[in-house]
């Protein structure tokens, strides 16, 4: 093979300079800055998370252009993928900072290598969504998952913390390999890490084949193994819960969206695109992994009474939410609703989680616990803040006119269109189910009586993050126009 | 349309006193009960302006109002009246406001938040009555259920948090599989016509296979069979009933039950007319089991808020009933039996939350003799009771007469057993009315002249009425004040509409000809 001289398109990778420079910036800041002065920090991190999401709109992601030999593409699932990761970054540091602050002030968190964490890990995932590689997919997995391993054990003086860490970076190494070794049968039967060829090379092996290859199946087994763990469903969710609960606060409500994300990401264009051809073959296993894992998530989630290990499992029924919209992928009829209801759902996702976890930030500064008891009249102490919660825990339970019912209807669509109503009613289902532990925060705030101490605080950033994410959370639902249509162009992305 | 958007300015005015309240964030309680009286008195005049501007000959949707949403799924913003839904939304305008005023005294504790969650409860109810959309119908229909939960939850009496989960969860499952069915729907129109719409008007004009229709009918009529509530559904009422607040419980019984009974008529007869005929029959036997059922178990109430909850679920019976009779009489029986309830039942719970602010308990043993101090009350007690019992004369009589008819036609067992429950329902009320209204209180004396006493006493000396007298805590209820001026607000017009309707209900029945008249087309509708 002769040598290519590779002139790579920078300017299809702006979005990505701009956040290394911010990663620059901050390891440089946390020389200079005295160690007891690092809170300006936190607005290097947001500007630029800021103007790498204002750096989007210079490129043409229409067009579909790839560079680096195809192994970065920029099209429309890449943008979509790169907005909800960079979105939940900007709350993540809107959320996070006062918490770091005030826990630096103990000497436990430093301020500049938490958010050059949390940048690393974001990288990671705008890596995964605009993969046109097999490669570029691991590398940026673990990318993130290697910050997110660090930030879980950040508070590193608290055992929990410790011990989650530990566990998701045992069980995540695990995955790891898997993962790598799935790559590695698909490369043996491919002869190729590309995927637009994978999915070349898979269907000439199908075509005119009744089942496929064992070496295929096997590929294909280990690879959705693999990603199942990082998006955290059933059964490869055993970290989660252990890892969210033992975290920050702030980083749970930031691990509970990104890695996920980057994980559908992954899983979209490995199975959606590359093995798209294979399509018959996995679309029940993942289905039967969606019903396992939502029912599984929601049904636990009602005897937790930490709020954070709640949510934690709450986040595992949503993975299954989501999986139902990857289940209704089909190569023969593309359905734009499938893949689409994955990606709007990750968008609203994104605002309700974090704002959830948020409130337990919130909480947690003046002085509550993470127990549900904590909630007890929030409704009479901070009137703005229950109204916050209860916004997030009605569109986490899917209750119209939320984005989360917006998110869950488009899902339901798509299994519908798919004729999967028997998928629907699962969803539907498993929703009922969700009520019963949603609500009981929502009991415990308004018709509890207040307890225990209170200690007045303010944390601007964290209000200013909450406000959005509500708003967000209220709004987004009624123009979702906009964001669906986006999200509907990953029709073009994959080319199928 | 390019006139007023008066649909939309009705639905949303009491939303915007909602922004308005919750912005203004010290607001003292008189000023958020005022914001709220003129927010719902502006959805109020804007339902009568509709009414003058509604156009009674026409059968189909007037003063549409509609706009690109999300027209990638289907989803747009469409709103409509027929001769269907206008009677409802007016009762509803009025409800809320009657319910406003009832709340002025009765609430003192986070009136602001109450104000809220009341005019976001409007805005909910009157939206699933204009809906054209399936989804805003939907978005509508879920968005009465969480202020109705807090209404109950927060300002409840004292098992209030049971009854507030407990009615969320039950009618949020139940609308879960009509969610499912609404797409699925919208799926079988798309692969008829390649037209992704989730307007009702067209959905109708879809032909369904009857497979199809089965399921899909079944998941619409859970839904609504639980709001409405049919037997066996019905558990969730009398818990929510007994704790919600006056206002909450006139809202409840006057305007969330008849959505059940809307949602019945406006979506599944018309899209799903061959399953609406295959279930009919076992929908008229749940129907005749609640009209028994209902009355029977309130026969045996204590509590005068629950005798009235399972009234409900009895007179709810005769809207089923006369619906699925599938003539003019059972459509016209079963609307204006929802009229009637709302405005009766919604006056007797008025009523009740009288007594109770006055003397701190609903149960009619410790109630008695309120004729003595409270002869208004008594007057309108008296008659809202007997237009429940279905007096002719008052509204009562008008719906469940038309209602038992159309059952004679079709079914003539379910008319003749529902005939013989109305006399149960003359028991339970006449019973209960004379325990409260007319009987001894306890602890009073008994009149030393009554002949009928000295004849079953013979000389013994006459005992005191309700045991020994160890009544001291609670009040008399022959001390209790007549209802005051803002009371006698709240019934009047409710009074006044139960008359007329009971003596005249033709210019009612003329409004919803046109539509029900289009609506029965399908089963060969007879009888206009």
């Amino acid at each position: 093979m002769p040598l290519e001289l590779v002139h790579p398109e920078w300017g299809l990778i702006v979005p990505l300079l701009i956040m290394v420079g911010t990663i620059f910036a901050l390891l440089v800041a946390d020389l200079i800055l005295p160690r007891d002065n690092q809170g300006a920090v936190a607005w290097v991190a947001l500007a630029g998370l800021v103007a790498s999401l204002a750096s989007l709109l210079t490129i043409d992601w229409t067009a579909g252009e790839s560079t680096f030999n195809g192994m970065f593409r920029a099209d429309s699932f890449s943008l979509f993928i790169n907005i909800v990761v960079l979105v939940a970054g900007i709350l993540a540091v809107l959320i996070s900072s006062s918490y770091v602050q005030s826990l630096q002030e103990r000497g436990t968190m430093p301020m500049p290598e938490y958010l050059v964490l949390v940048m690393f890990s974001i990288l990671g995932a705008m890596l995964v969504g605009a993969a046109g590689d097999l490669l570029i997919i691991f590398i940026g997995i673990e990318m993130g998952s290697l910050a997110v391993y660090v930030l879980t054990g950040f508070a590193r003086r608290r055992m929990t913390s410790i011990e989650g860490a530990l566990k998701y970076f045992l069980l995540g190494a695990f995955a790891s390999a898997i993962l790598v070794f799935g790559m590695a049968w698909i490369y043996g039967s491919t002869g190729t890490t590309s995927i637009p060829e994978i999915s070349q090379q898979v269907g000439a092996i199908m075509a005119g084949e009744q089942l496929p290859e064992p070496a295929l199946l096997l590929a294909l087994l280990l690879l959705a193994v693999g990603l199942a763990f990082k998006i955290a469903a059933v059964p490869f969710h055993m970290w989660t819960p252990d890892a969210y609960q033992g975290a920050p606060t702030p980083v749970s409500a930031y691990m509970s969206v990104v890695p996920k994300v980057a994980g559908f990401a992954a899983l979209a264009r490995v199975l959606a695109e590359g093995l798209g051809p294979l399509s018959e073959t996995w679309l029940l296993l993942i289905a039967i992994l969606a019903i396992i894992t939502m029912f599984y998530g929601n049904v636990v989630a009602i005897s937790q009474r930490d709020v954070k290990r709640m949510l934690a499992y709450s986040s595992i029924g949503h993975t299954g939410y989501i999986l139902v919209g990857l289940a209704a992928f089909s190569e023969d009829v593309p359905i734009e609703m499938s893949i689409g209801s994955v990606l709007f759902y990750l968008f609203a996702y994104t605002f309700m989680n974090i704002g959830a976890f948020a409130v337990v930030t919130w909480l947690q500064h003046r002085g509550q616990g993470v127990d549900l008891d904590s909630f007890n009249g929030l409704g009479v102490r901070s009137p703005l803040t229950a109204l916050a919660m209860t916004v997030f825990m009605f569109s986490l339970m899917g209750v119209p006119p939320l984005i989360g019912f917006y998110a869950k209807y488009y899902v339901i669509l798509a299994a519908i269109e798919a004729e999967m109503i028997w998928l629907a009613v699962a969803v539907v289902l498993a929703s009922a189910v969700s009520a019963v532990f949603y609500l009981r925060v929502v009991v415990a705030m308004y018709f509890n009586d207040a307890e225990g101490e209170w200690r007045p605080q303010t944390t601007p950033m964290l209000g200013f993050g909450l406000m959005i994410m509500a708003v967000g959370t209220i709004a987004l639902g009624f123009f979702s126009g906009p964001v669906l249509d986006l999200a509907m162009n990953w029709v073009d992305a994959f080319d199928v | 349309m390019d006139s007023l958007p008066i649909l939309s300015l009705m639905t949303y005015s009491p939303l915007a006193g909602a922004l308005v309240i919750l912005l203004w964030v010290n607001a003292p309680a008189n000023a958020a009960r005022w914001i709220a009286l003129v927010a719902a008195s502006a959805s109020l005049v804007f339902s009568l302006i509709m009414l003058a501007m509604f156009d009674r000959g026409e059968s189909g949707m007037q003063l549409t109002e509609s706009f690109r949403w999300l027209p990638d799924v289907g989803i747009e913003y469409q709103l409509g009246v027929d001769g269907i839904s206008l009677p409802l939304i007016i009762l509803t305008t009025l409800l809320v406001v009657i319910s406003i005023i009832a709340s002025w005294d009765a609430i003192q504790t986070r009136v602001r938040e109450y104000m809220i969650v009341m005019l976001l409860l409007a805005t909910g109810m009157i939206g699933v009555f204009v809906s054209l959309n399936l989804f805003l119908f939907y978005i509508f229909w879920e968005v009465v259920l969480i202020p109705m939960a807090l209404m109950i939850g927060i300002w409840g009496s004292a098992n209030r948090i049971y009854a507030a989960v407990k009615f969320f969860l039950y009618t949020l499952a139940g609308s879960l599989l009509m969610l499912v069915a609404i797409v699925a729907t919208y799926q079988s129109y798309f692969e008829q016509t390649g037209e992704r719409t989730l307007n009702v008007l067209q959905l109708t004009q879809g032909d369904y296979s009857t497979d199809f229709q089965m399921w899909v009918f079944l998941a619409f009529f859970l839904a609504f069979a639980i709001k409405i509530p049919l037997w066996p559904f019905h558990t969730w009422l009398p818990d929510a009933h007994v704790e919600a607040p006056t206002a909450g419980s006139v809202l409840l019984a006057g305007v969330l039950l008849k959505m059940g009974g809307y949602g019945l008529i406006r979506f599944n007869l018309p899209m799903f007319p061959d399953a609406s005929e295959a279930f009919a029959p076992l929908i008229v036997v749940l129907s005749v089991i609640a009209i028994i059922y209902g009355a029977f178990v309130a026969l045996v109430q204590t509590d005068l808020k629950k005798l009235v909850a399972y009234s409900s679920v009895s007179h709810m019976g005769f809207v089923t009933l006369g619906i699925f009779a599938f003539n003019a009489q059972g459509m016209y029986g079963a609307m204006i039996v929802m009229i009637s309830h709302g405005l009766v039942t919604g006056a007797l719970f008025l009523l009740v939350g009288v007594v109770y602010h006055r003397a701190h308990t609903r149960l009619i043993e410790k109630l008695g003799g309120l004729a003595t101090n409270m002869p208004i009350y008594a007057s309108f007690f008296g008659l809202f009771m007997l237009a429940s019992l279905g007096l002719p004369g008052l509204s009562g009589f008008v719906g469940e007469f038309l209602a038992i008819l159309a059952a004679f036609r079709e079914y003539q067992l379910a008319g003749i057993i529902s005939m013989a429950v109305v006399i149960l329902s003359a028991w339970y009320m006449m019973w209960m009315f004379q325990r409260v209204v007319w009987q001894r209180a306890p602890g009073e004396p008994p009149d030393p002249d009554d002949p009928e006493l000295k004849l079953a006493n013979g000389d013994a000396p006459p005992t005191v009425a309700g045991g020994s007298g160890d009544h001291h805590e609670d009040v008399d209820p022959r001390t209790l004040t007549d209802v005051n001026a803002k009371e006698i607000l709240t019934l009047a017009p409710l009074a006044a509409l139960t008359i007329w309707i009971g003596v005249q209900p033709g210019p009612f029945m003329d409004l919803m000809r046109p539509a029900l008249e289009a609506l029965l087309q399908p089963f060969g509708g007879t009888g206009f």
